[in-house]
């Protein structure tokens, strides 16, 4: 079920009979045909489990599911809007970016502290989104929101990408991340570039980063 | 020397070898390779333009960011234009000017009226030299060519830059009398006459819906 592109701040998708489609509440904009949007407690799968972990986690934006037959238009917020296709791998987004989902995708929860240590704890309170991250796995199709457009930068072995916190939107793949300073005495005598902390990506994947230090 | 690309509309992508760029501080979105980011004082020109920049107002924060691989910045979502100058001198506000070639000397100068009706203080910022700039637009901005015998009237808070050799003066629309209660002591322009370019974003208030 892809994501039709109509402007840079709105997608369509097609929804079948049998196939189900999960969206941010209250992002559907427009819909033709006979579609039903019933809100979604569990806010996905993994069943009382899966959302106890997202309450317990504050990864838990309100999410409705989308069934029936007929195209739905979906936007939020006049955000730009960038369509990710997954094939198998898995995405690793903020649910607050997410603007809407193939219901195929398996939805989970992780915990970014893990990774990286102290500094993969520090990174939760630098970029403001938390230690927790929503993951997509599986076959399809997600759009998510950004303020300004997106830039894709892969990620390769020996080709780490650096990324501004406040900058970051999404990744996806097989990546480590970990939150690097670049703070030295200048730092600490008020001199500061501007650019204290940087999200560290490596391993093999892409990541997603928008145009703006603006939060959504 | 260091290499400017546009990386769609927003997002600024710097190309270095060793090389170094200025940038306005907290601008980048992310790199490839090595860099590192240094804050400036400003933009060059030593202890007395420093001192200059104090005095005016029109100080930017700058960093110096010198590495190898490709740097990303952006600014809020802003449109970029990228400047090419040939010794040229481009008159900009500063903060519009998003990056410029470390080769490019910056420095300030003295605007009149102009500035202080744009609320960007009396001065405003130069770049000269030999290389590229980035600047950044609320929507994407036009460039408007001045001859001698097409002056121009811009609205100031649609100006960003210029270049060439101009003139500028500073006039009250006194035919646009019915805007003045509306646009808040705004119905004024700038009269640009001479030789040269203007650059002209498409000011926010004058759009539908922001930045569409």
């Amino acid at each position: 079920m892809p994501f039709n592109v109509l402007t840079s701040r709105m997608v369509e998708a097609q929804v079948m009979p049998g196939q189900t489609l999960f969206s941010q509440r209250g992002a559907m904009l427009a819909y033709r045909g006979d579609v039903r949007f019933t809100p979604s407690i569990t806010g996905g799968q993994g069943g009382v489990r899966g959302m106890i972990g997202r309450r317990v986690a504050n990864e838990a934006t309100p999410l409705m599911t989308v069934e029936g037959q007929g195209t739905v238009m979906f936007g939020h917020g006049g955000h730009h809007v960038h369509v990710i296709d997954l094939v198998g791998d898995t995405l690793y987004v903020e649910s607050d970016r997410l603007l809407a989902f193939d219901g195929s995708l398996r939805q989970g929860t992780m915990f970014l502290g893990s990774q990286g240590g102290v500094m993969g704890m520090v990174r939760g309170q630098v970029t403001g989104q938390g230690l927790f991250t929503t993951t997509l796995e599986g076959q399809g199709s997600a759009a998510v929101m950004a303020h300004g457009g997106v830039l894709e930068l892969p990620i390769g072995p020996g080709r780490p990408v650096h990324v501004d916190p406040q900058a970051y939107v999404a990744h996806r793949g097989d990546v480590r991340n970990k939150l690097s300073t670049a703070i030295g005495w200048r730092e600490m005598v008020g001199r500061g570039s501007g650019e204290a902390f940087q999200l560290e990506l490596s391993g093999t994947g892409m990541v997603y980063v928008q145009a703006s230090e603006e939060k959504l | 020397m260091a290499q400017f690309r546009l990386q769609g509309s927003r997002v600024l992508a710097v190309d270095l070898t060793g090389d170094s760029v200025k940038a306005k501080n907290g601008a980048m979105v992310a790199y490839e390779g090595e860099m590192t980011f240094k804050k400036r004082t400003g933009g060059g020109e030593g202890l007395r333009g420093m001192v200059t920049r104090r005095l005016t107002g029109e100080q930017m924060a700058v960093m110096e960011v010198k590495g190898h691989g490709t740097c990303y910045f952006a600014d809020r979502a802003s449109e970029i234009n990228l400047v090419s100058l040939r010794g040229e001198k481009l008159y900009v506000e500063s903060s519009n000017l998003l990056c410029t070639d470390s080769a490019l000397r910056t420095g300030t100068s003295f605007t009149g009226l102009r500035g202080s009706a744009q609320g960007n203080g009396l001065f405003t910022t130069t770049v000269e030299g030999t290389g590229q700039a980035a600047l950044v637009s609320a929507g994407t901005a036009v460039v408007l060519r001045v001859t001698p015998q097409t002056p121009l009237q811009v609205d100031p808070g649609a100006y960003i830059a210029h270049t060439g050799g101009l003139k500028q003066h500073f006039q009250a629309g006194v035919n646009f009398r019915a805007l003045i209660g509306e646009s808040g002591g705004e119905s004024f322009q700038i009269r640009f006459e001479g030789d040269g370019l203007v650059y002209v974003q498409p000011s926010e208030r004058n759009t539908i819906g922001g930045e569409v």
